[in-house]
């Protein structure tokens, strides 16, 4: 009896140590992030349509952020702090891409990659679009690369977002680009028609 | 008693497997662990996070924190946009993927790969611009292909749109790796795109003046 514990004690202590060398990379590759990162497209789900052959209008717009979850944390005064510039999302700075001319807040934004930020606000957030790409968070955040600031309302959601959400609708003009967190609900106007 | 004796076969074999497991290991590599897996939020409707979450990587590697140390920055040439599937326990290649087909590398949306400036691979040059990046694996080489058909589902690959193609050949690591991953590692000509999962690591080299 003692020996046969012995020996099970012995073999389950091999066997995760196997166990755990089994599980290391030889090279040093980066892990996984904890807010993973996505991509909308306006039109919506553009290249599923794409290879469905069901495309009906050409692709206007994609932004590729990521997605801090909230995990239980307050999310004013906790996860935003309202004035404060914020990168919506973690992470890299968020990108927008417009591939063809448009107009948000009576601007005309070419076609082009930029760098999307909001301050969020109670009642209203000014959302950001800056010609700095390629950056991380909102550390080295240049006024004077603004393109245009617009500001937009605050509208409540019925549902709860648990992940920052970013995602388009059609409107008469063109679309919305919606951001959904927790109860929050804000739409940015983008005009192309 | 046919219980514990069958146990005690089991945990003999264990042993036994465990042991030749760990005398065949000479050099024990350094352990390490992925972050946690990213479970999808069931309660999110609007657009429910991806199981395989997307990554970007760019050479110079880190760009956009090199970029915020406002040090001397190089010009930025490379980035990969792609998906990150999860092992979970399975056999990838010659087991999920089937050897000769084609890969998305990676999930969901089709691999996106773009380069800020001219550079050369295997003696072909390849224009500033966004592409999408596919592979075709078998068990000692993969076929790399660059396509134009950008913005789209990684499950349609029209040929036509079909820039390069590439082979590499295929390295077998005695480790494995849980994410598939995708990195730059720079070389004296420039950077090879490293990509890695499960045992196998391939590495494809690009040049450019840095």
């Amino acid at each position: 009896m003692q020996m046969k514990k012995m020996i099970t004690l012995f073999s389950l202590a091999v066997f995760s140590f196997g166990f755990s060398f089994g599980q290391s990379a030889e090279e040093d590759v980066p892990g996984i992030d904890k807010s993973p990162m996505d991509m909308s497209y306006y039109p919506n789900n553009y290249p599923v349509l794409k290879i469905q052959d069901k495309v009906s209008e050409p692709v206007v717009s994609r932004v590729i952020y990521s997605r801090p979850h909230l995990n239980g944390r307050p999310i004013v005064g906790g996860l935003l702090e309202y004035g404060k510039l914020w990168r919506l999302g973690a992470n890299e700075a968020t990108e927008i891409d417009f591939y063809k001319d448009v107009v948000i807040g009576n601007k005309k934004v070419n076609k082009g990659r930029y760098t999307l930020y909001a301050i969020p606000g109670e009642k209203e957030w000014t959302m950001i679009i800056n010609k700095e790409t390629d950056t991380w968070g909102a550390f080295i955040y240049d006024e004077k690369k603004d393109v245009v600031r617009i500001k937009v309302p605050v509208n409540g959601n019925k549902q709860v977002a648990e992940a920052f959400s970013m995602t388009f609708e059609k409107t008469n003009a063109g679309c919305n680009l919606l951001l959904l967190w927790d109860k929050i609900r804000v739409a940015m106007p983008i005009a192309f028609k | 008693m046919i219980l514990n004796r069958s146990a005690f076969f089991l945990f003999l074999t264990f042993a036994f497997i465990s042991c030749s497991e760990t005398e065949s290991k000479e050099e024990p590599t350094p352990i390490r662990v992925d972050t946690p897996v990213v479970h999808i939020q069931p309660t999110n409707s609007f657009t429910p996070v991806d199981i395989s979450p997307m990554d970007m990587v760019y050479f110079p590697v880190d760009y956009p924190v090199l970029k915020m140390s406002g040090k001397n920055v190089p010009d930025l040439v490379a980035r990969v946009i792609y998906s990150r599937p999860h092992r979970e326990g399975r056999k990838i290649f010659g087991g999920l993927l089937k050897y000769g087909e084609v890969w998305r590398l990676g999930a969901n949306e089709a691999t996106e790969i773009e380069f800020f400036k001219r550079i050369m691979i295997q003696g072909k040059t390849v224009q500033p611009g966004r592409y999408v990046l596919y592979c075709i694996p078998s068990q000692d080489k993969w076929i790399v292909v660059l396509n134009k058909n950008v913005f789209s589902w990684g499950l349609s690959f029209p040929q036509e749109d079909d820039i390069n193609r590439f082979e590499i050949p295929v390295e077998t690591l005695n480790a494995s790796t849980e994410f598939f991953t995708m990195f730059f590692e720079p070389t004296e000509k420039g950077a090879n795109l490293v990509m890695t999962w499960d045992e196998i690591l391939t590495r494809l080299p690009l040049q450019f003046q840095k």
